[in-house]
């Protein structure tokens, strides 16, 4: 029963084979001439100040998906638009729906203190 | 705001300061001596003649002259757009007085004219070069400075710029 | 130090090996984003679907000069850039080409100045000068060919740069 799937199968480990045999002959067969410019981390030319590795507050993760959830809304009103005049009073009732249960949601966050930095 | 106002407001502050004043495509222009420079300044950023923006400082090398540089400093009023050059003559060596407490914009105008012309500004919070690198050699807006520079027949090489390279 | 130090001789072995890494080279040149002046202009063109660098397998434009193995010095090189350049260079991976593109690149163009680079092969080895002011997408296109010509003429563990150590 699964025997159809096998192509599928196949393909993952020849996809799987050919990443990893090309990262590895690249390796062994590549020159590698490592000196201290070169091994220094790289600052569009400039030579790097301070530590390179900094840590970033996690109150970014929730402003960041945030950002992402309701600006992703943006990208369903645009069809919406376009084929709006088609649709009639049935896509406008739909879409209030759509953006009502949003602003709930938006309320929610923001009663909630998500958007507060501090 | 008149020329007339602006050359009264000066005289009253400090007399005999204002040593040519012109006109110049429909721009006025004085030339003040170099003794109370910066008193002059002060009087047109004030609130009589109110001149609160400095658009521009440039500095023109006049070689043969006796006192070498001219320096224009170009100045704008926001409250009826009348703008007024104010023309300084220094001599080569001749520490000028940086206007820069009294316009932030000065700053990086006389670090540019610092940088080309070679002129000094006393006061200035931060004289460093701008356009050109830390360790150049010279000033190159100077009209003795060799277009080519002084090493041009030589192989460049980075570590005259920064040496970390 | 790779294999490819160790692939020195003329037997069978070497010689297909080096076809194959040659063949794979020449058809993946990844050029490093990197752009001075107006020439730019014209190497942005060269990637665009008129004149389809992709055609020669250059299209990816890599934002890190760690994966790329092309560095095309697109414009007037002054000397206050000349640190950066050589740094971006020196960070990329071996092995690596470079084009000087248009004149000011080659050899200083109408700049002779106290503040411009007479010519990058003052500062790194060039392979290919295309010259213009600035050189059409058409001439880009024609650099890239002939690196790849060139890419196809080398000896494993040979190339020039790797024998004579200069770089450091």
């Amino acid at each position: 029963m699964l025997t159809e799937y096998l192509p599928i199968l196949y393909i993952m480990i020849l996809a799987v084979l050919f990443g990893a045999g090309t990262v590895f002959l690249s390796h062994i067969l590549g020159p590698k001439r490592p000196f201290k410019v070169k091994e220094e981390v790289y600052e569009c030319g400039l030579q790097s100040e301070g530590a390179q590795y900094a840590q970033t507050p996690v109150k970014f993760y929730v402003i960041a998906l945030l950002f992402l959830v309701f600006d992703l809304e943006a990208v369903f009103l645009y069809p919406w638009a376009v084929y709006y005049r088609n649709l009639g009073i049935f896509g406008f009732v739909e879409m209030m729906v759509f953006l009502l249960i949003l602003l709930i949601c938006y309320f929610y966050v923001w009663k909630k203190g998500a958007l507060e930095w501090d | 705001m008149e020329l007339n106002a602006i050359v009264n407001a000066i005289s009253e502050k400090c007399p005999g300061s204002i040593l040519k004043q012109t006109e110049n495509h429909g721009i006025n222009e004085i030339t003040v001596s170099a003794q109370c420079f910066y008193e002059v300044m002060q009087t047109l950023q004030g609130d009589g003649c109110g001149f609160d923006m400095l658009t521009d400082v440039v500095g023109i090398d006049r070689m043969p002259r006796a006192p070498r540089f001219d320096l224009l400093y170009v100045l704008l009023s926001m409250k009826d757009f009348s703008r007024l050059i104010v023309r300084l003559e220094a001599g080569e060596g001749q520490e000028v007085p940086s206007v820069s407490s009294i316009w932030h914009s000065a700053n990086w105008g006389e670090r540019e004219v610092f940088d080309l012309m070679g002129i000094n500004f006393s006061n200035h919070p931060d004289l460093r070069r701008i356009l050109t690198w830390e360790n150049f050699d010279g000033h190159p807006l100077r009209k003795d400075f060799p277009l080519e520079g002084k090493d041009f027949d030589k192989p460049f090489d980075t570590k005259t710029v920064k040496d970390y390279c | 130090m790779g294999l490819e130090n160790q692939l020195v001789g003329d037997n069978v072995l070497v010689t297909s090996m080096t076809k194959l890494v040659n063949w794979g080279r020449a058809n993946s040149v990844w050029p490093c984003t990197f752009g001075l002046a107006c020439c730019a202009l014209e190497m942005i063109a060269s990637t665009l679907a008129n004149f389809d660098i992709s055609r020669f397998g250059s299209e990816v434009f890599r934002p890190s000069p760690r994966q790329s193995d092309l560095i095309i010095i697109a414009g007037t090189l002054t000397k206050k850039m000349s640190v950066m350049v050589k740094r971006i260079y020196d960070q990329m991976a071996d092995p690596k080409w470079v084009i000087a593109m248009g004149a000011c690149a080659s050899c200083g163009g109408v700049f002779k100045s106290y503040s411009v680079v007479q010519g990058v092969d003052q500062i790194i080895p060039v392979d290919v000068y295309i010259p213009g002011c600035p050189p059409r997408p058409e001439a880009v296109l024609a650099g890239l060919m002939k690196i790849q010509e060139k890419i196809l003429t080398e000896k494993l563990g040979q190339r020039p740069d790797v024998l004579s150590g200069t770089l450091q």
